[in-house]
């Protein structure tokens, strides 16, 4: 273990053949996955509703355990790394009977080693929220601030958050998202965030990880994706665009619309542009049988893959 | 400002609750207000039985002997009743209140200690702070049991005290004998095994109704079959205590009760001026006491080792 901290410390989560069950003759919330992240990176956790977001968060904060596979977290097995990880869960769950004040004091009491308490008190305050207002009377974009300043105030190396910013305001939403930024920005967090709105996460993401079916479509910098792929339009059928892999074609006019992992430069014959990052996702979703693709940065080293 | 400063060193030198203790303190208050509350009311209970609320009784005892209790009991049309009023009824009381307080323990484990917070999130909120799953659950059950351990542990004392004061102010029969089996250690530990076996309801069911139910009906059948089955004697009624009886004259002679009734003629022809009157201890009080204690000790160990296994289920680690 010791030997490989260099290499490590640059990995923040790092799965290999990751399955998780629920129950066990349920069908595999995540089935055989293996990827790693980058640390300090914003990473879009993307898929559709039951792809295994929420499981692969809850496994990855050390709450649920593998049925197969191995998941390390900041180097280490994740319960251990408890300490330096933050996790908000889907429903945000807090303690309705506390007010907003007493809430932070939890995180202070929970985390006596980490509490940052100005900071946390900061990211209500944005919110113009009395402190002494209890947690029952909030609604709920009002809920995640505060469950959003608990997982802050923490300050994690890590940050884990499911659907964050499904019930906030836009504007709300802009806020919380720069001050997550800022925090991956000055202290290099790590933040891993689920969503099922695609554009929700594009303009706060450097990182983008595709789920679906519990399986990785797609992982890797967001750049290095759309860099992959093209859309192309012209005549022609999809076997014409060999050697390139049609990810998702459809008839456009006289001829067609296509989504393709380039092999090359593409034939002149077809008028090409950079897809947008919901075109990208939505073509995968569409395709499932199309091989995953990640990034070398995004794949497990082979020499733990061999092991 | 200027009034309060005086008293905060005075504060501080009390350590204040921090971490999971604070915790289990604060999302608990409500229920150890409740708990502070019944225990109050109960000791204020058994301190006005114990002093103000005795003399009528004790009066009409030294005045007419064994009589004088009767009539005392049999004052009230509801005899027998937890609300009849009468110093016999109520010297019960305490008893049936520390047997609800004792399920009450087990239905709050199972609920809002343990299940609610499975429910809705809350006990994961908690392992994915600073906090492991083992910790949390040994604040959960540590810091209620303190509480509860010193709320009864004091009512226990206090009952003890009255029964040695005062029992001699009851109705012969089977309530005194199982009024006195039924308050000792074993008074103390139940409220513990309801807390343990709560605790284990609760992170099982993971769901708070089912979780209240089978929680009560468990530490119902459990506080059911204390009663009177061997080794458990949490209402043991059979035989009747002993009780020795005297009329003292004014020479200071104890003689056998003349059954003058409230006769002041018979009383004065009898040469009678007090009576004394007591209960026999019984030489098995505390080897049952003790071996109940015992067994619901261990049980209650027994129990908490089962919920942190669950928990493990539960949880990671």
């Amino acid at each position: 273990m010791s030997s490989t901290s260099t290499t490590r410390s640059a990995v923040a989560v790092e799965a290999r053949g990751l399955t998780v069950r629920h129950g066990r003759r349920s069908a595999p919330a995540l089935d055989d996955c293996s990827f790693r992240l980058p640390a300090g990176r914003v990473s879009a956790l993307v898929g559709p509703n039951g792809a295994g977001k929420s499981t692969l968060l809850a496994t990855a904060a050390g709450l649920l355990r593998p049925s197969a596979g191995t998941l390390t977290v900041l180097g280490g097995e994740p319960a251990e790394a408890r300490e330096r990880i933050a996790y908000l869960a889907q429903d945000k769950p807090l303690h309705p009977q506390l007010t907003i004040a007493e809430t932070l004091r939890l995180g202070a009491e929970l985390n006596p080693a980490r509490w940052d308490a100005p900071h946390a008190a900061a990211i209500v305050e944005q919110g113009s929220l009395d402190p002494g207002t209890k947690v029952r009377k909030l609604s709920g974009g009002q809920r995640t601030r505060v469950a959003l300043a608990l997982a802050l105030g923490k300050r994690p190396d890590l940050m884990l958050l499911d659907e964050p910013m499904a019930d906030l305001d836009p504007l709300a939403r802009h806020e919380l998202l720069g001050t997550l930024m800022a925090d991956a920005a000055e202290r290099g967090t790590t933040v891993l965030m689920s969503s099922h709105i695609v554009t929700e996460l594009a303009d706060a993401c450097d990182h983008l990880l595709l789920l679906g079916g519990g399986r990785v479509r797609l992982g890797g910098g967001l750049d290095d994706l759309l860099l992959a792929h093209t859309v192309v339009t012209g005549r022609g059928t999809p076997a014409d665009l060999a050697p390139h892999l049609v990810v998702e074609s459809r008839p456009a006019g006289r001829g067609l619309t296509a989504l393709i992992r380039d092999d090359g430069p593409v034939d002149e014959r077809w008028q090409a542009e950079r897809p947008s990052v919901e075109e990208l996702v939505l073509a995968h979703l569409r395709s499932p049988d199309v091989p995953a693709l990640l990034t070398p940065g995004t794949t497990p080293a082979p020499e733990a893959v061999a092991r | 400002m200027s009034a309060a400063a005086p008293t905060a060193p005075a504060l501080r030198a009390l350590p204040a609750p921090r971490g999971l203790v604070w915790t289990v303190l604060r999302l608990h208050r409500t229920a150890l207000w409740i708990w502070t509350g019944f225990v109050v009311l109960t000791a204020g209970l058994l301190l006005w039985l114990y002093g103000p609320g005795a003399g009528h009784t004790q009066h009409l005892l030294d005045t007419y002997g064994y009589a004088g209790v009767q009539q005392d009991a049999w004052s009230s049309d509801m005899i027998g009743s937890p609300f009849s009023g009468s110093y016999n009824d109520l010297f019960q009381d305490p008893a049936s209140l520390l047997n609800i307080a004792s399920f009450a323990v087990a239905v709050f484990a199972a609920g809002s200690l343990t299940s609610r917070e499975l429910e809705n999130g809350t006990a994961r909120l908690a392992w994915t702070q600073s906090v492991t799953p083992a910790r949390w659950l040994t604040a959960k059950l540590a810091v209620p049991a303190l509480v509860v351990t010193v709320g009864t542990g004091l009512l226990v004392v206090l009952y003890r005290m009255l029964w040695s004061a005062h029992s001699n102010l009851l109705l012969a029969g089977i309530g005194p004998r199982a009024l006195y089996f039924a308050i000792g250690p074993a008074t103390v530990a139940a409220p513990l095994f309801g807390l343990a076996l709560g605790a284990v309801v609760g992170l099982a069911l993971r769901r708070t109704l089912p979780a209240l139910a089978v929680a009560g009906l468990a530490q119902y059948a459990v506080i059911a079959f204390r009663a009177n089955s061997w080794p458990f004697q949490g209402r043991y009624q059979q035989p009747e205590l002993s009780v020795r009886s005297r009329a003292i004259t004014s020479t200071g002679k104890e003689i056998p009760d003349p059954g003058c009734y409230d006769s002041h003629a018979c009383l004065a022809r009898h040469d009678v001026v007090g009576f004394t009157r007591r209960y026999l201890p019984s030489p098995d009080y505390w080897p049952r006491q003790l071996l109940e204690t015992g067994v619901l000790l261990a049980a209650t160990v027994i129990l908490v080792a089962v919920a942190f296994g669950v928990l493990r289920k539960r949880s990671t680690s």
